[in-house]
């Protein structure tokens, strides 16, 4: 089934019927590692076709491809198919077959109509893994709740939970804050992919089954320790668990991420600020101490850190093992050393856009990054080809 | 039977996004041997002063359902006994600075020499290659570097500390990348070595907003609204510090939010009647709706908004989390016993499978060299007289 090319999971056939963001980023992240994508898509092509941010074109001015819809469809084929008519199922049941994985977001009540149910699926393709992936999941009180990532973000916990340091000290009496983008939807998706290649594992034994993924529960899970310190008898806040010191600098030309949880980060720190009077006594030497005194300590920092310039205070810090970061804007990262030696970005072709650089994948295998077959697909050519090649498996 | 039932790691993961992986491959049914040693306990074995924690922790989430034994890797016959466990595992995973497994004699290719197949994971901060490889890192840096700290913050503000959830996706990715690898030994009989850059994680959460920048686009942080919604965003509820998050998809959930809030006529005011008009003037419509909203009770009106078709949820603190009957239901969240009995929530595995026995954690936290009895006993045959003479060398410590 997999791994002939050397790619993890060439061979792997998966269709992909994506509304929202988190079915989509299932099937890119099997794509990226090998498998081969189907997108699956209405007349008019999936509505993330039509989510911005949307790209400019030559001229600078906003054109109609939409960058969010470019990065999650990059390498898959596309295929129109109404599922709404027989005929439209029946084509969805000659790519299914032959296929390894369908993952989709349909709400619950409108797959039967579809015929894209758990028990209609795991009648006609007993093999097949069905990776259902909705907000609340297909099962529980809530399976029917709709969410957008902002939703998602607050009924899984972190919403709640930021910002903090820095941000929540200047704007305390504001909303909390979501991550940026689309986090929450994605978690959902990381854990449909891990889902979909876990149950394949065990398909020898068990054949194909159904994987109910809930955005909610992945956020909650990469969310865990609030409720592991809940347990501990300590309610988080996003106030009180800020970091007690460092956290967030601004620097004369940007910001820095600061953080020292060992003792010899600390003695590195004290270096790097120049051993200060304030910073070698003897109190602070221990960690408690530190914690008790943070505000203190991050008051010296910032007035030190506000007249350097990031860069020379991160490549002084890390010489001396003081983990330290940039807060890199994205024309940093896409410029990044780091990056372009890692192969983190590949130049396809994005209709209206031109050749642009997307990235890949965050995984090497072997010393090699990975690559995208192409970029995002116009709506429908592969159609026919996926047909084909379906039915000869068949 | 679980699904990864019979597949063994040898887990030298330190930290979280090394271990959360491994942790929720246990789940799936892996049985994952951490190997940990009196001379450098795991984090939650000690005080965490910088996040509060002013001593060990009686349960580590991550830590659960694994097994552990005490191996010193400063000794040639530690290094030689962790090798024995590798011999017998599918995956060793690893979170070290890039480098340090090689030195401990304890690389890909030292490993590949002891297990043919072995899948070898190594999660870093910058990837195992690259001028920025030996970069120390923890989560909120992995979040800087990647532009997912860049790009969350109020649009007037700085940008913001991505905390342990950056870590524990890393690792949700790890363990998806080490699946595929998986994969790929079986269909080929081949391990690899997977190489999983935590500050690429971060980056691949904003690829469309790179991809924009790519493309000359500029983005930027936008708080809590969204480039098309409006309204959309967490607004305030009644009571103290209570917030309702909501997005109004369509024109349709417009008319049903107007209906909802007591103010129908709404519907046909030309400043909101279409997505782009309720985006351009989305700060008169946020007054609006967060007059409602201020005197709403957060999870009352959040079952009214989405019984009207629109998404919406409380911002849920963490205990209404430990309560929610939906997640315990889902077994998203789950009850564990501590070694004195306490019973106290824990977070399950993010799935439900149709098939197989029940995922999830089996145990609590281990305690140090728990298991030593199977693993240096039943699984590698070693005699007692041996483990005693390895424990007074300090080998087994």
């Amino acid at each position: 089934m997999t791994g002939e090319d050397g790619t993890p999971l060439s061979g792997l056939k998966v269709v992909v019927h994506a509304s929202g963001v988190a079915a989509a980023y299932a099937g890119r992240m099997l794509g990226t590692m090998g498998a081969q994508v189907l997108l699956v898509e209405p007349e008019g092509g999936t509505p993330l076709r039509r989510q911005p941010p949307f790209l400019p074109d030559a001229s600078g001015n906003e054109s109609k491809e939409s960058a969010l819809f470019a990065y999650l469809a990059a390498g898959m084929e596309s295929g129109v198919i109404d599922l709404t008519a027989p005929e439209g199922q029946a084509r969805l049941a000659e790519c299914l077959t032959g296929s390894d994985v369908f993952i989709d977001d349909t709400p619950v009540a409108a797959r039967e109509k579809l015929g894209i149910d758990e028990t209609s699926l795991s009648e006609q393709f007993p093999n097949l893994v069905h990776v259902s992936v909705l907000p609340f999941g297909a099962y529980g009180p809530k399976a029917d709740w709709k969410g957008e990532d902002v939703v998602i973000q607050h009924a899984g916990g972190e919403g709640n939970l930021l910002p903090n340091g820095l941000a929540v000290e200047m704007f305390p009496d504001r909303a909390p804050l979501k991550i940026g983008g689309h986090f929450g939807a994605m978690q959902g998706g990381i854990a449909a992919a891990l889902g979909a290649l876990s149950a394949l594992w065990a398909r020898p034994e068990c054949g194909g089954q159904y994987v109910d993924i809930s955005c909610q529960d992945a956020n909650l899970a990469v969310g865990a320790f609030a409720i592991q310190r809940l347990g501990d008898g300590s309610i988080e806040h996003r106030v009180e668990r800020s970091f007690r010191y460092g956290g967030v600098i601004p620097c004369a030309d940007g910001y820095l991420e600061m953080l020292t949880l060992e003792q010899r980060q600390w003695d590195g720190l004290v270096e790097l600020l120049g051993c200060p009077e304030w910073a070698l006594d003897p109190a602070l030497a221990d960690s408690l101490e530190r914690s008790r005194r943070g505000p203190e300590i991050n008051r010296h920092i910032r007035e030190w850190a506000s007249v350097r310039k990031v860069d020379d205070i991160v490549n002084a810090g890390q010489k001396l093992g003081v983990p330290l970061a940039r807060y890199k804007t994205p024309a940093e990262i896409l410029s990044g050393d780091q990056e372009w030696h890692r192969g983190l970005f590949q130049k396809v072709n994005i209709d209206g856009a031109g050749p642009v650089d997307v990235l890949v994948s965050p995984f090497h295998f072997d010393e090699t990054p990975l690559s995208l077959r192409a970029g995002p697909p116009a709506l429908d050519p592969a159609l026919d080809t996926a047909r084909e090649a379906a039915s000869a498996e068949g | 039977m679980k699904p990864l039932s019979g597949i063994r790691i040898a887990d030298f993961t330190v930290h979280n996004a090394g271990p959360f992986c491994t942790h929720l491959l246990s789940q799936l049914g892996a049985e994952v041997i951490k190997i940990e040693s009196a001379m450098r306990l795991d984090a939650f074995r000690k005080p965490h002063p910088v996040y509060g924690r002013m001593g060990p922790a009686t349960f580590d989430q991550v830590a659960s359902t694994k097994l552990s034994v005490r191996i010193n890797l400063k000794k040639s016959e530690g290094i030689a006994l962790a090798k024995r466990i590798v011999a017998v595992s599918d995956i060793a995973s690893e979170s070290f600075r890039p480098g340090v497994m090689g030195r401990l004699g304890l690389g890909y290719e030292a490993l590949k020499a002891v297990k043919d197949d072995i899948v070898m994971l190594s999660v870093s901060s910058s990837g195992q290659s690259g001028p920025d490889s030996h970069f120390a890192g923890y989560a909120p840096l992995f979040g800087a570097w990647g532009g997912l700290g860049e790009l969350t913050g109020y649009e007037d503000g700085p940008p913001v500390e991505i905390r342990h959830v950056m870590d524990h996706t890393v690792g949700m990715n790890a363990a998806t990348a080490v699946m595929a690898a998986l994969h790929r030994r079986r269909a080929t009989g081949h391990g690899s070595h997977v190489d999983v850059a935590a500050r690429e994680v971060a980056a691949s959460l904003v690829g469309d907003m790179l991809l924009l920048a790519a493309a000359g686009g500029k983005p930027h942080r936008m708080g809590n609204t969204h480039p098309r919604m409006a309204p959309h965003g967490v607004y305030p509820a009644s009571g103290e510090d209570r917030w309702l998050a909501l997005g109004v998809d369509n024109d349709a959930e417009w008319r049903a939010l107007a209906n909802l809030i007591g103010q129908p006529e709404l519907s046909d005011d030309a400043r909101f009647a279409t997505a782009e008009a309720r985006r351009a003037n989305s700060e008169a419509l946020d007054a609006i709706v967060s007059g409602w909203t201020a005197t709403q009770d957060a999870n009352a009106a959040a079952e009214r908004l989405q019984s009207a078709g629109i998404g919406a949820h409380a911002s849920w603190t963490t205990p209404e989390i430990a309560a929610d009957p939906h997640l315990h239901q889902r077994h998203a969240i789950v009850e564990v016993s501590e070694p004195d009995g306490k019973r106290r929530a824990a977070v399950g595995v993010p799935m439900r499978l149709s098939k197989g026995a029940e995922i999830g954690i089996d145990r609590g936290t281990p305690k140090l060299g728990e298991h030593e009895d199977f693993v240096y006993g039943d699984l590698l045959g070693m005699s007692q007289a041996e483990r005693k003479r390895l424990e007074e060398a300090e080998v087994i410590y």
